[in-house]
């Protein structure tokens, strides 16, 4: 089974919304990766476009529909007709307030405001990453926690004694690879974290340790045919990432 | 019975007439005419109602997720153009996308699905057979397709389709609530939908 045919085999499932949350998430965010999922869920939902009415329709009560067409078009005109209004509102409280008579007054209000709405797009990109930081938390720890397998080793290297840690994630295809007890790489070299399929080592995540707590990759399974038979790390040096297979020295080599 | 048409009140009789060579009602949403979503409305709402009632088990707030599905239609009007999807299927879609994120949101949706559940096993129908008097309601003869498509169904897949696309569930749910392994309930839904995707292939958009 490759890593796509999860999503291949739950393409009409997701049309039907019948995946679990997490599930969804995971397949909505494949989508804007997946050319082949796009079409066909486009395409599925074509098909089973009719299927919602397998319902009897519901009569609306009396007054209903005019008052979801005032509703629709209401709103529009109420934008429209507001928003001039509103804007003349501003000028003119602007003007009188701040213009005519305090213009200094206004001056530095202005430059406040300003001031002001840097603050607001500072804070609102500092929480988008906050979100983004906490969406991958999340992520990471919901393959951790619904890990089917998990696969440990020690792992040696200088004198310094640590392990290797993969969480593997079935429904994913994802997995967690944590890596501490190892002090950072030498100067000009990286941990290499490979993966052994059944068409040869293929290169994933880097793996950087500070020297203190774990050095951790979320990493997706490799495009190739074949199934995933195990994973490796190995040092490499830093500037071999053209090279398609390991040349360090291998400090774990593990086979399911 | 079914309210009087709109068109024939003359209550909105600011709404502009639709735009003089356009005839379908997409071509006329798309050209911001407003007497074609007057129109639509009058045309789908009994639908989207009844799918919206049968999923939500709550009139107020089916009637809310109609208005946002109209709503959306006019703030989307450009994107009818892409793709080749009905419109009628574009908006059941959206409605039902609607009614699933609002039982999710539900603190109390375990209950309310549980009670959907026991409404079928009493031998009730998320899927009701054909009531004599709504034969002539425009799309009723769609209607008759898909019933007869799911009529089609054995039916532990018809049970299936019945919690998961009109209940909104999830495999697990299901297979909680069948009692069912996970694996029964995925392996029966992908087999429905599959029948259900030949069997619905030909039916054609009824709103032109």
């Amino acid at each position: 089974m490759t890593p796509h045919d999860w999503y291949a085999e739950h393409r009409a499932a997701f049309v039907a919304r019948a995946l679990d949350a997490r599930e969804e998430r995971l397949f909505a965010d494949h989508l804007g990766r997946c050319d082949e999922c796009t079409r066909e869920v486009t395409r599925l939902e074509r098909e089973l476009g009719w299927l919602p009415m397998g319902v009897t329709p519901a009569p609306p009560r009396p007054g209903l529909t005019h008052q979801l067409a005032e509703g629709v078009l209401r709103r529009r005109s109420a934008w429209r007709r507001l928003a001039p209004t509103a804007a003349a509102a501003a000028i003119a409280a602007a003007a009188l307030g701040f213009g005519v008579h305090e213009r200094q007054r206004g001056d530095t209000l202005a430059a406040e405001l300003g001031r002001r709405e840097a603050q607001l797009a500072a804070a609102d990109s500092e929480r988008s990453g906050q979100l983004a930081s906490l969406a991958a938390l999340e992520d990471t720890l919901s393959v951790m926690r619904q890990a089917q397998h998990v696969v440990q080793q020690d792992i040696a290297m200088n004198g310094h004694h640590g392990r290797l840690l993969i969480f593997q994630d079935a429904a994913s295809h994802r997995w967690n690879v944590v890596m501490h007890g190892l002090p950072p790489a030498p100067a000009g070299e990286v941990y290499q974290f490979w993966f052994i399929t059944g068409s040869g080592m293929v290169r994933s995540a880097e793996l950087r340790s500070g020297g203190s707590g774990a050095a951790l990759a979320m990493v997706s399974m490799p495009k190739v045919p074949g199934p995933v038979m195990g994973a490796a790390l190995s040092v490499e040096p830093a500037v071999s990432r053209s090279v398609d297979q390991p040349t360090g020295p291998m400090l774990a080599h593990i086979e399911f | 019975m079914p309210e009087q048409p709109l068109s024939s009140r003359g209550e909105l009789a600011a709404v502009p007439l639709g735009v003089a060579g356009q005839s379908t009602l997409r071509e006329r949403l798309l050209a911001r005419d407003e007497r074609a979503l007057v129109e639509l409305i009058e045309l789908a709402t009994p639908w989207l109602l009844g799918l919206t009632q049968g999923m939500l088990h709550d009139q107020d707030e089916a009637e809310e997720v109609v208005l946002e599905v109209f709503q959306t239609v006019w703030d989307r009007v450009g994107a009818l153009g892409e793709g080749h999807e009905g419109l009628m299927p574009w908006l059941l879609r959206v409605a039902r996308n609607r009614a699933i994120d609002r039982l999710r949101r539900r603190s109390r949706w375990r209950r309310k699905a549980a009670r959907a559940e026991a409404y079928g096993a009493a031998g009730g129908t998320a899927v009701p057979f054909r009531e004599p008097d709504e034969a002539g309601h425009p799309g009723w003869h769609v209607h008759e397709s898909v019933h007869a498509a799911l009529a089609a169904l054995p039916e532990e897949q018809r049970a299936v389709v019945r919690l998961s696309y009109f209940g909104g569930l999830s495999h697990s749910e299901i297979a909680e609530q069948l009692d069912l392994p996970l694996g029964t309930v995925k392996t029966r839904l992908r087999l429905a939908l599959d029948k259900l995707r030949v069997s619905l292939a030909p039916i054609g958009d009824w709103i032109r």
